[in-house]
């Protein structure tokens, strides 16, 4: 396939100029309204749980009680966070679980990048090819029957601890990445690798400086499922962690759920101030898939 | 340079190449330590279930009498039916949502990044959170606006109704599981080159006509992963039951994940090990069943 | 050469691998940071070389109470630091073969599993466990024992009845009813007067069994020996044997029936947070739920002035009695390897002021046989019948778990096929001792 510059360099332009407007002929450069309102009366499903979720962690301990979901705060009562600050041990909770799914999320991102790599690029090798099937064997176990074995497992080699628990969180992720990361490489032509062997590269070198970057949409895709099946879970810390001050903030807010009882604020300022950082993780990453969309023009 | 290129695909694709020996060190240690972690403690908990172990103390080997007694139960058989079921119906609506919206952040829009972040939320929402905001919404939101209305069916909340409940576990499953599907389609589509939407353009195809011709072939194998996924997911349901209806109203909504980890939790543990172990062989062979059914079809460029 | 290829190669991954190295960077920080606390935690108990215990107590509602309690023993005996273990699931303890030290955990099915395997310590020999009130020692019985010990010391009694708007009731000029057909009655006029009997919370199917089907079994069913012959005929009950659910039950359940057609509306989508609620707010005239809701209802109202009087379910009013559940037990498994500081924690729990207090601040009672009355008058109405033994610890708790019950109530409210739900439990039990189940 031989290179064009044209339609290339028109692709890197910003869209937003009139002179790429004229140039294509007009037609995908007008923005889209009725498919914006559309989508955006979509986001109505979005948010309205959001709403609900926001007001109530607002409100005072009796308001959020009455059962009317829908008011808003009357009175604006930020105390329910303090509190929820104070019973969950925020902090350590919160760098327990940062700590582990950091852990998770670094494992799963080199180990499946590697893996994928080895595996796509030597497809033709029945080694390779019965490593993938072996690999997704995995996705289809269920956790139950893994759960109680690997409580043993891990209290016998003294992984009983958050470090265990993001390996174990790396390990399920492992065959989802993979497969990703196979089917992504699988679209990335080969010729360039090629054309890097021929310069006296390493495939070592190839790895780290060629196809890594490419797969920049794909890491932060892995990695935000990775880092939110971590922050989320709730079954794995509370199951294998045997010491109970260093438990993850999933464990421990269901601690405090019933202490909660009917003060649904604080329990909602809990998880609200849970949910920052998976936001935070995700706007982080979410850069990484844009700028995918205008790299994805230049591989051809 | 055409030349060279030729050269070049000639000489990669020759399966007589030996493989270079760095490509094992990229994957060996994945495999090892898989291995340990989690193919290892399957086999131990199948193991299991060949047992009356209680997950401590003496067990004693009973053969695959467990297994038998599984497949009288009528409990058992039913929640297979329910999870199946409720399997295939959640994941054509998601992913048939996903997918277009994902193709829609993808057109010229306005605020297609406020947009995509939003539509990512629900994925990032706990569990316990969409649990008590769709409990509430169920069975005080909606039957409030039925009643204004006038729409009888839905004036007494879905979840009290045997026959309608399983509807809200949909709706909830597929909220909490498109975000998920969305971001690996818009990474799929990121790998289309948009030269071939405009030479179809040119060439006067219509939005559907290059959707149907370009877009899904492309995305195909994307498609594919997701709908495997999607359903080994739905397959597992469990929080969201547990949330919304605890498997009721009666048993109408008990999935089979349900029954496990109630075996799991509670007494009983090894007759639900080897639920869990024929769980895992349906799981795996729906899911080869959907890649040999949909062999050949991803495009490669 | 590629244009992309020399491209990339001059931006040196630089975002990419920037990313992946701040990314690996952090993550190594912070694994660092996990084993360090790891390190300190483990380092902290064995310092002051002193010994640390663990104290596994997960109801959530006494959580802090029992943190001062452990604040005070370590003060009275310095050298001992106690760790409060509050994780919801005990079972892993007892996987990893690391159970806690000392135990104080609700006395049921699950803790029977446990005693019958002899993972739990005697304690007949510590000096407490005389003071401990021999009819409410032999409740603990019921479920399993462990031949030649006592595995569990009980701690807390609860006592459950009908929880009663007292002011709907005088406003109505209803009496206590004392006899079954009083009860009944007493919903008539009630449903006449426009106001809901009794309020139920389906949607929570453990409110269920523990309401409606403890409460009507009542005295009709000695739960105890019950259970006790239906484990014996295993994989034989039936419409035929000696004992079984279809026959003892059926008188129960058809006073479960009646009840529940005086339930509220909505009964089928209210939860047991809903009920606490409406409850508190006057909603219904009566709630069968046990101590725990009462604190949950003062949190709507303060004021309300409530009542508890035991089910009558018979036209005897003598046969009345009470639910109970041993709601805390003391134990202490035989892997604990601070068997001594272990027991030194279980007898200053056991000391009366202890004991009493707890009970009596956590409307419950306490265990000992000189134990104080409970002060709080909203349970006034059951004190007696915890003086006089006249109790029982609820049908419910002896179905395994693996038996819905409270799913298939809910299916029976809402049908009003109770004898066909009894069927099904008789069939359950065929099936799981059939093939020896371990429950």
């Amino acid at each position: 396939m031989t290179t064009d510059i044209a339609p290339r360099a028109a692709a890197q332009r910003p869209p937003a100029r009139p002179q790429a407007r004229r140039r294509t002929g007009g037609r995908v450069h007008r923005t889209n309204w009725p498919l914006t309102v559309l989508l955006g009366l979509a986001t109505l499903t979005v948010f309205v749980p959001l709403y609900v979720t926001l007001s109530m962690a607002f409100k005072s301990s009796a308001q959020s009680a009455d059962g009317n979901a829908f008011s808003l705060p009357a009175p604006f009562n930020p105390a329910g966070f303090a509190e929820a600050w104070e019973l969950t041990r925020f902090p350590v909770s919160f760098a327990i679980s940062l700590a582990v799914a950091a852990l998770a999320v670094t494992l799963t991102l080199l180990l499946s990048s590697l893996a994928a790599y080895a595996i796509a690029r030597n497809w033709s090798h029945r080694f390779f090819r019965w490593s993938m099937i072996y690999l997704l064997v995995a996705l289809f176990l269920p956790f139950p029957v893994v759960a109680l074995p690997q409580i043993q497992l891990t209290a016998l080699t003294s992984l009983d601890n958050p470090v265990g628990v993001g390996i174990l969180h790396a390990m399920f992720q492992l065959s989802f990445s993979v497969l990703l990361y196979t089917a992504y490489l699988r679209s990335i032509p080969i010729e360039l690798e090629e054309s890097a062997r021929i310069d006296g590269a390493s495939t070592w070198q190839i790895f780290w400086r060629i196809i890594l970057p490419l797969l920049g949409p794909m890491n932060a895709t892995v990695g935000i499922f990775a880092f939110l099946a971590s922050w989320n879970d709730f079954m794995m810390p509370s199951l294998i962690m045997s010491d109970p001050t260093l438990q993850t903030l999933p464990v421990v807010q269901n601690i405090f759920q019933s202490q909660f009882g009917t003060s649904y604020n604080v329990a909602f300022a809990s998880y609200l101030m849970a949910m920052a950082p998976t936001i935070i993780a995700y706007l982080f990453a979410q850069r990484w898939v844009i700028s995918g969309v205008t790299q994805g023009a230049v591989k051809h | 340079m055409s030349g060279t290129t030729l050269y070049q695909k000639r000489r990669h694709t020759g399966a007589r190449r030996g493989v270079e020996p760095l490509y094992y060190l990229f994957l060996v240690p994945t495999l090892l330590v898989f291995t340990a972690f989690v193919v290892v403690p399957a086999l131990i908990g199948i193991f299991y279930s060949l047992t009356d172990y209680v997950r401590f103390g003496d067990w004693s080997f009973l053969g695959l009498s467990n297994y038998a007694a599984l497949f009288s139960d009528p409990r058992i058989l039913e929640s297979y039916g329910f999870t199946l079921g409720f399997a295939v119906v959640t994941v054509v609506v998601a992913q048939v949502i996903a997918l277009a919206l994902a193709v829609a952040l993808s057109r010229r829009i306005r605020f297609a990044t406020t947009l995509r972040t939003v539509f990512v939320i629900p994925m990032v929402v706990s569990g316990i959170v969409v649990a008590y905001v769709f409990n509430f919404l169920f069975s005080n939101s909606l039957p409030a606006i039925a009643t204004a209305v006038g729409f009888g069916p839905l004036e007494e909340s879905i979840l009290g109704n045997p026959d309608l409940a399983w509807l809200s576990i949909v709706i909830v499953s597929a909220w909490q599981t498109i975000p998920g599907a969305l971001l690996v389609y818009t990474a799929g589509l990121t790998s289309i080159p948009t030269d071939l939407y405009e030479a179809s353009a040119l060439d006067g195809a219509s939005p559907w006509r290059q959707f149907r011709s370009i877009t899904v072939p492309l995305v195909a194998g994307f498609i594919l992963i997701n709908t495997i996924l999607g359903v080994k997911g739905y397959l597992g349901v469990y929080d969201v039951i547990v949330g919304l209806t605890g498997g009721g109203p009666g048993t109408a909504t008990s999935s089979v994940a349900m029954t496990i980890f109630g075996g799991f939790t509670g007494g009983d543990y090894a007759y639900q090990m080897a639920n869990a172990t024929v769980f895992l062989v349906v799981t795996a062979l729906i899911s080869v069943a959907q890649i040999v059914a949909t062999r050949g079809r991803a495009v490669q460029l | 050469m590629e244009f992309d290829h020399g491209r990339c190669s001059v931006s040196p991954g630089s975002s990419r691998s920037v990313s992946v190295s701040r990314r690996s960077f952090l993550a190594g920080s912070a694994a660092l940071v996990a084993l360090g606390v790891t390190g300190c935690a483990s380092a902290s108990q064995a310092s002051g070389g002193g010994v640390a215990l663990r104290f596994y107590e997960q109801k959530q509602e006494v959580i802090a109470y029992f943190d001062e309690l452990l604040r005070r023993f370590e003060k009275s005996r310095p050298g001992i630091t106690v760790v409060h273990d509050s994780t919801v699931a005990i079972a892993p303890q007892f996987v990893r073969n690391e159970p806690a030290d000392v135990g104080c955990f609700n006395d049921n099915l699950e803790l029977a599993r446990y005693i019958k395997r002899g993972v739990l310590g005697d304690l007949s020999d510590l000096p407490s466990a005389r003071t401990v009130r021999t009819d409410i020692g032999e409740l603990t019985d019921q479920y399993a024992t462990y031949p030649g010990r006592t595995s569990v010391l009980p701690y807390s009694l609860a006592a459950a009845g009908v929880i009663y708007n007292k002011k709907i009731f005088a406003k109505h000029q209803l009496p206590v009813p004392e006899t079954w057909s009083q009860f009944v009655d007493v919903c008539d006029e009630l449903t006449k007067a426009g106001i809901t009997p009794v309020y139920a919370t389906d949607r929570d199917t453990w409110t269920l069994w523990q309401g409606l089907f403890d409460y009507s079994v009542g005295s009709l069913v000695a739960p105890g020996e019950f259970f006790h012959r239906m484990k014996e005929l295993g994989a034989d009950v039936g419409p035929d044997s000696e004992v079984s659910f279809e026959k003892d039950f059926a008188v129960p359940m058809e006073r479960a029936k009646t009840i529940s057609s005086y339930f509220n509306k909505d009964h089928a989508v209210r939860a047991y947070a809903d009920g606490n609620l409406a409850f508190g707010k006057g909603e219904a005239a009566m709630y069968l739920q046990g101590p725990w809701a009462l604190s949950q209802i003062a949190l709507v109202d303060p004021g309300l002035e409530i009542g508890t009087f035991p089910l009558p379910v018979s036209e005897n009013p003598d046969e009345r009695q009470a639910r109970v559940n041993i709601d805390l037990g003391l134990w202490i498994p035989t892997a604990s390897r601070r068997q001594d500081e272990a027991r030194e924690l279980v007898e200053f729990l056991m000391q009366p002021e202890i004991i009493n207090a707890y009970n009596n601040d956590n409307l419950a009672y306490s265990t000992l046989t000189d134990a104080p009355a409970q002060e709080d008058e909203r349970l006034a109405g059951l004190q007696d019948y915890v003086d006089r033994a006249a109790f029982y610890q609820g049908a419910g708790t002896f179905v395994p778990t693996s038996i819905p019950l409270g799913n298939y109530l809910q299916s029976a409210i809402r049908s009003g096929n109770f004898e066909g739900m009894l069927r099904q439990l008789d069939a359950d039990w065929r099936r799981l001792a059939g093939r020896g189940a371990t429950v």
